[in-house]
């Protein structure tokens, strides 16, 4: 009973407060009427005199000014709105490979998500204009620019792939490679795809140096080292040469068996290799010291690349730096892949892909792709000729840099003729000296084209 | 004619000096890491047993073998002998009980003192 009656009190007590307030509030709001009437009155006709008079609203212009400003009206009355629709329709098949057949997910969804965005009319998520012939047009930005604008900056100046192979360092274990050191070359052998490619795309007539070195570089298989070259060399080409690039990366189980089994025969395919020998500790946290010198010093425009990989490397062999390690293979390489997924998906505007040049991209693409796979094997046979243990050709496939598909895909087709073969740790060495080849490779094309 | 229009010197050279950079480079490097290899590489060396320790040594007892190099497949299967058998073997327990203390650390935060949404309670 007492604590109602409390309870009842301090209410009183709290609404007499705030009348109480209301009234001496209402005493200083008269007061400060008083005061400023001359003042309010002086300007009240000033405003009248300034005001202009006030349009009255027709329903009938607004909404068809609303419907005119839609993106829907540009879809269908604009000349080249069936572009977009065909774009829409190209993020949605892009939607469908990556969510449910599972093609390189992680990068194909968030950049066919920055297509469908660059895509839609009157958004202006992205102003290719910022970014015309090659410069980044950093006056323009004062006037208004997208937030797909701001992020592509990074890819722009070169910075998320750089990050990205940061992350890709530190998920890599180059033991293998370590333990048999020939498997570099077979992923030296497998950039030959590139600069044939190269040699293609220049012979179609369609494509400037650069933009054939760009294109070649799918061969490659590496989306980043790509992205890094497109951007600096034939950014006008980036979306195309992306999509091209993630998507046969995407598509290596299906592109190199054939190819493979093309190329060798039953017996090749069932060769047993010797157990690759233990790497030391002090061997694998020298190896990424030693490769960023070498390396940096005979083609320094391979620094960015190769010394952000060796760095990842580093950070992830030495073993005191575990937190950095963990940060680089998950939250920066997340958060990089996130930005360059779908800044990357935005260049891929209807005017820029929906052209011959775009599809010429994705045949020459598969083509170098494929010339890739096949030099890797074919020198893996050369070498053959000369090795006392032999090496099963399988594994020289992998020396295109899809990690670890293409090494998964040596094992798979290596167990179809002999089940007991393991070529798993045996194609990771191709596997990884062909992230360092495509990466030396990009630095030549830098370095002569750039 | 557009095969003609095409600069085909530079794009050779472009090719071939390309070819031949990645392969250099890379060949550099497989020298370099070879060669740190077989200083680097861990070594396992077994003491064989001397003539003169061997003729000494009981008859009975069954002489070291010297075993440089295991196949993959063999040490799989001393692996996997090794795993079922210590796989069985019922570990002994430790006989002590802990309960894990549940009790949480006073802190304003989560004091229910301060909290806005408290029900009246009759006292």
């Amino acid at each position: 009973m007492k604590n109602i009656l409390k309870i009842v009190l301090v209410l009183i007590v709290f609404l007499f407060s705030f009348g109480g307030n209301k009234v001496v509030a209402q005493d200083v709001e008269k007061s400060a009427v008083a005061a400023n009437v001359e003042v309010v009155a002086s300007e009240v006709s000033d405003d009248i005199a300034s005001e202009e008079v006030e349009e009255p609203i027709e329903l009938g212009k607004s909404i068809s000014k609303f419907a005119k400003d839609s993106g829907i009206y540009s879809l269908f009355a604009d000349k080249y709105g069936w572009k977009y629709l065909v774009m829409i329709c190209i993020a949605c098949l892009l939607f469908y490979l990556a969510i449910v057949k599972k093609f390189e997910p992680l990068l194909l969804l968030p950049i066919a998500f920055g297509m469908l965005l660059t895509n839609i009319p009157g958004a202006g998520l992205y102003t290719p204009e910022l970014f015309a012939d090659g410069h980044v047009h950093w006056q323009e930005f004062a006037n208004g620019a997208g937030l797909l604008d701001y992020l592509y900056l990074g890819v722009k100046l070169g910075i998320y792939p750089c990050l990205i192979f940061i992350g890709v360092g530190s998920m890599t274990d180059f033991g293998p490679l370590l333990a048999n050191p020939k498997s570099l070359l077979l992923g030296a052998a497998a950039q030959i795809g590139i600069f044939a490619t190269f040699l293609g795309a220049r012979a179609t007539g369609l494509f400037s140096p650069a933009e054939a070195a760009s294109i070649g570089i799918i061969g490659g298989a590496d989306g980043p080292t790509a992205i890094f070259l497109t951007s600096k060399l034939a950014p006008q080409l980036l979306g195309p040469i992306a999509v091209a690039a993630y998507s046969y990366m995407a598509l290596v189980p299906v592109i190199q068996p054939p190819i493979m089994r093309a190329l060798t025969t039953k017996k090749e395919r069932a060769i047993q290799m010797k157990q690759i020998r233990t790497v030391s500790k002090k061997e694998k946290i020298i190896f990424p010291i030693m490769v960023t010198i070498i390396v940096a010093l005979l083609l320094p425009d391979a620094t960015p690349l190769l010394g952000c990989l060796m760095l990842g490397n580093l950070m992830r062999e030495c073993g005191v730096v575990d937190r950095l390690t963990k940060t680089a293979q998950n939250e920066l390489m997340n958060i990089c892949t996130i930005f360059l997924g779908i800044t990357v998906g935005a260049t891929a505007t209807a005017d820029a892909f929906l052209n011959v040049r775009t599809l010429m991209i994705l045949g020459i693409g598969i083509l170098a792709f494929s010339l890739g796979s096949a030099s890797g094997v074919l020198l893996a046979k050369f070498m053959n000729l000369f090795l006392k243990n032999p090496i099963n050709p399988l594994i020289g496939s992998a020396g295109v840099s899809a990690v670890p598909m293409a090494a998964r895909v040596s094992q798979t087709v290596g167990q179809e003729e002999n089940p007991s073969n393991f070529l798993l740790m045996h194609a990771m060495g191709p596997n990884v000296a062909g992230v360092i080849g495509s990466a030396v490779a990009a630095g030549i094309m830098l370095n002569m084209l750039g | 004619m557009v095969l003609a229009s095409i600069n085909w010197g530079n794009a050779l050279i472009i090719t071939f000096m390309g070819i031949g950079i990645v392969f250099i480079v890379l060949v550099f490097l497989i020298f370099i890491i070879s060669l740190f290899g077989k200083v680097m590489a861990p070594k396992v060396s077994v003491k064989k047993a001397s003539q003169k320790e061997k003729s000494g040594a009981d008859q009975n007892v069954i002489e070291e073998t010297t075993i440089e190099h295991i196949p993959a497949l063999d040490s799989a299967a001393i692996a996997t002998a090794l795993h079922l058998y210590f796989d069985d073997v019922h570990d002994e327990e430790s006989h002590i009980i802990t309960i894990k203390s549940v009790e949480r650390r006073y802190s304003p935060w989560n004091s229910k003192i301060y909290g806005l949404n408290n029900n009246l309670i009759r006292r």
